[in-house]
């Protein structure tokens, strides 16, 4: 498990991250959610070593990480590079060295993850000359050759076509089924809400909400109460309730947001009895609505 | 240790392969076999034993020829005839030298395909026996040892045996200084750039996250250390061949050109110090330039950035080089204690005069006191420039992160 406690980081006066805590079980895939300059990176760095915390610490399996552990550890950075005079086979080698990883195990691995990737065919050409979603899926390479057991990916999918961002996708998954612990920081939340079992939202340095997704749902105070067909009747019963909201719904619907406590089977009945209902759905939050409302709450803060 | 040993690997198989090593090798190469080889294949143009014929009386051109063998070869003694273009192709020649008498007075008339080069004071000299024996009507020996003055010249504490063999080695050592700060400067500035490109192709977290910073750093100095010693090497080893070649094609003036390979100017413990001072410089100058360069976010910044560093180093060339003529002045002396001028000026020192031994043992020791100084602020500022993206860093947060 990655246990990142009360950690913080100051740049002079600013300060990117304070009192950040999340934990993340092994095997586990987290999804870290921020604007931009909400701290993401800087504890992604934190974690990994590249920055010191000026405050709280961090343990991969109940040890401090240092050297060792972090030759266990990938990381794609967000901003993205390579060498580009060396071809994309040295490359990926290059960094399956750094990570210790030698022959007989290293030409296997290399060779394995670039057909995996689709770089075969660009395996002795240099890196400069490949199309930018080549180059990425190489960086991606990089940061994968040596199997990490616990891997970090910033924005993994930025800049990508869907065919590309489909690979990636299969690729994640398929290390998150060998049991690896994945962190991704990504703005494309359907990706996140597809692939991460838990998240934890930054705002302005400090965690605002961290849980799974249902446990984020639950704690959401409402829910988008969505009735079929849009009659008067309907609406007139719904606009009678307390504690609703009429709020704008796609056409033929209406859709109200009601307290997450509601009563819906007793709603139900009342609409039941006024007209025919065809549709009755309590719309639970978007991880899209719970990270605006998250970061809402920051920028109050 | 293996990290730095991975990146060193891959660092020194990458710059080897790389197209501006290989050029800059090839090009050196060629330059220096062709410095050392331009007598032999220029035929002597520029050597200063020109071939010519002397013209006159057997009376005149006997005593003559020996007392002008030091200024010329002669190509042949010839009776009073007409000078002319045809005369010295006839004889290879590119002078003649005419006499004739003219009362008591010996009557000297060059003429030469170059008039400038035509050592006048010289051939004046050498002719003068003979000049006083004509006026004199006595015998040449009688009249040459009366113009014979003894001078000796006894070195005091000198490593010179004769004014020749200074001004040979002062010239090589010269050649040696102006390699070091070549060889220095240029090398560093490949660190430099090195550094630069991982900054801004943005490949530099993806490295820091792998590997500890100083191994990267350290890995990246030491093989471009290894590729300038390499380079170096192959350099020196050309101008070998080449002087032994021209040693045996074009005589006495390859020979002195050669002289700065061949070893038989310079000592053993000069050359050691050259490439132990080359290694000190070199480490020094290439950690500052990689800190300087992990702060840039533009390779354009590059230029502004080393200025302030590129100029001691300058400094210190010229310093070497003033160091030469005087290389006990007390300014030579304190400058060669001083790291980043040491390298330079106390080598100036090693090369042309004996300088005691611990003086030579404590400027090393500062240099490495100094290295290790070095290496620590480099470090620091390569650690946090290589994550320093955005507005380049004021002097005040550089300052911060060298005091943290």
């Amino acid at each position: 498990m990655l246990q990142v406690d009360r950690i913080a980081k100051d740049f002079g006066n600013v300060h990117a991250v304070r009192n950040v805590s999340f934990s993340i079980p092994r095997g586990s895939t987290f999804g870290l959610l921020g604007p931009n300059g909400a701290g993401k990176t800087t504890t992604m760095r934190m974690i990994l070593g590249i920055l010191t915390p000026d405050a709280g610490t961090i343990s991969w399996s109940g040890e401090r990480i240092d050297g060792k552990s972090r030759r266990r550890f990938g990381y794609l950075p967000e901003e993205r590079g390579l060498y580009g005079k060396m071809k994309v086979r040295e490359q990926i080698a290059y960094f399956a060295r750094l990570h210790r990883l030698r022959e007989p195990k290293l030409g296997p691995a290399v060779r394995g993850w670039m057909e995996r990737l689709g770089l075969t065919e660009y395996a002795d050409r240099p890196c400069a000359e490949l199309s930018k979603g080549n180059q990425q899926k190489v960086q991606v390479a990089c940061a994968c050759v040596h199997e990490p057991e616990f891997l970090i990916l910033d924005e993994p999918f930025s800049g990508l076509d869907p065919v590309n961002a489909d690979t990636l996708l299969a690729v994640f998954n398929d290390m998150k089924r060998a049991g690896t612990t994945l962190v991704l920081s990504s703005h494309q939340m359907w990706q996140l809400e597809s692939l991460c079992d838990r998240f934890c939202i930054i705002a302005g340095g400090v965690n605002r909400v961290e849980g799974s997704l249902a446990e984020l749902r639950a704690a959401w105070p409402t829910r988008v109460l969505r009735v079929t067909p849009r009659s008067d009747r309907l609406a007139h019963i719904l606009d009678a309730l307390p504690n609703t909201q009429p709020v704008p719904g796609a056409q033929g619907t209406l859709e109200y947001v009601v307290r997450a406590d509601t009563d819906y089977a007793s709603i139900l009945r009342s609409l039941v009895q006024a007209d025919a209902v065809t549709g009755f759905e309590a719309v639970e939050p978007s991880l899209h609505e719970i990270y605006l409302h998250a970061i809402g709450e920051g920028a109050a803060a | 240790m293996t990290d730095f040993v991975t990146v060193y690997v891959a660092e020194l198989t990458r710059r080897i392969k790389s197209r501006p090593f290989v050029i800059g090798l090839v090009i050196g190469a060629i330059g220096i076999f062709a410095f050392i080889q331009l007598p032999s294949l220029l035929g002597g143009a520029f050597s200063g034993n020109k071939q010519a014929i002397v013209v006159g009386d057997s009376a005149l051109t006997t005593p003559a020829v020996p007392l002008l063998k030091g200024d010329f070869t002669i190509a042949a003694t010839l009776a009073p005839t007409t000078v002319d273009i045809a005369l010295l192709k006839a004889h290879h020649a590119s002078s003649a030298v005419v006499l004739s008498r003219v009362g008591d007075r010996l009557h000297v008339a060059i003429y030469a395909r170059d008039p400038g080069s035509v050592p006048r004071g010289e051939v004046r000299a050498d002719l003068l026996p003979l000049q006083v024996q004509l006026a004199m009507h006595g015998s040449k020996s009688a009249v040459t040892s009366l113009l014979a003055i003894p001078v000796a010249i006894h070195p005091i504490d000198s490593k010179f045996s004769s004014s020749s063999q200074a001004q040979a080695v002062r010239g090589i050592a010269y050649t040696l200084i102006f390699f070091l700060y070549m060889l220095i400067l240029l090398n560093s500035q490949l660190v430099m750039s090195a550094v630069a490109e991982e900054k801004t192709s943005r490949i530099a977290e993806l490295l820091v996250a792998s590997v500890d910073p100083i191994a990267l750093l350290t890995g990246k100095i030491f093989a471009a250390a290894t590729l300038a010693l390499l380079q170096m090497a192959v350099w020196v080893g050309v101008g070998l061949v080449a002087s032994v070649g021209a040693a045996g094609d074009a005589g006495a003036s390859s020979i002195a050109l050669g002289g700065l390979f061949s070893g038989n100017l310079l000592s053993a413990w000069v050359l050691s110090t050259f490439v132990v001072f080359f290694i000190c410089g070199f480490l020094q100058l290439s950690t500052l330039f990689a800190g300087v360069a992990s702060l840039v976010n533009r390779t354009e910044d590059l230029g502004s950035l080393s200025a302030p560093l590129v100029l001691p180093v300058v400094g210190a060339f010229f310093l070497a080089i003033s160091a030469l003529g005087d290389p006990d002045a007390p300014w030579v002396v304190a400058a060669s204690f001083v790291p980043i001028f040491s390298p330079f000026v106390m080598f100036a020192r090693i090369a042309v005069s004996n300088v005691p031994a611990w003086q030579v043992a404590i400027s090393l020791a500062l240099n490495v006191a100094a290295l290790i100084g070095i290496g620590i602020l480099g470090g620091k500022l390569y650690r946090v420039g290589m994550l320093l993206y955005g507005r380049a860093p004021k002097f005040s947060q550089i300052w911060s992160v060298i005091r943290s």
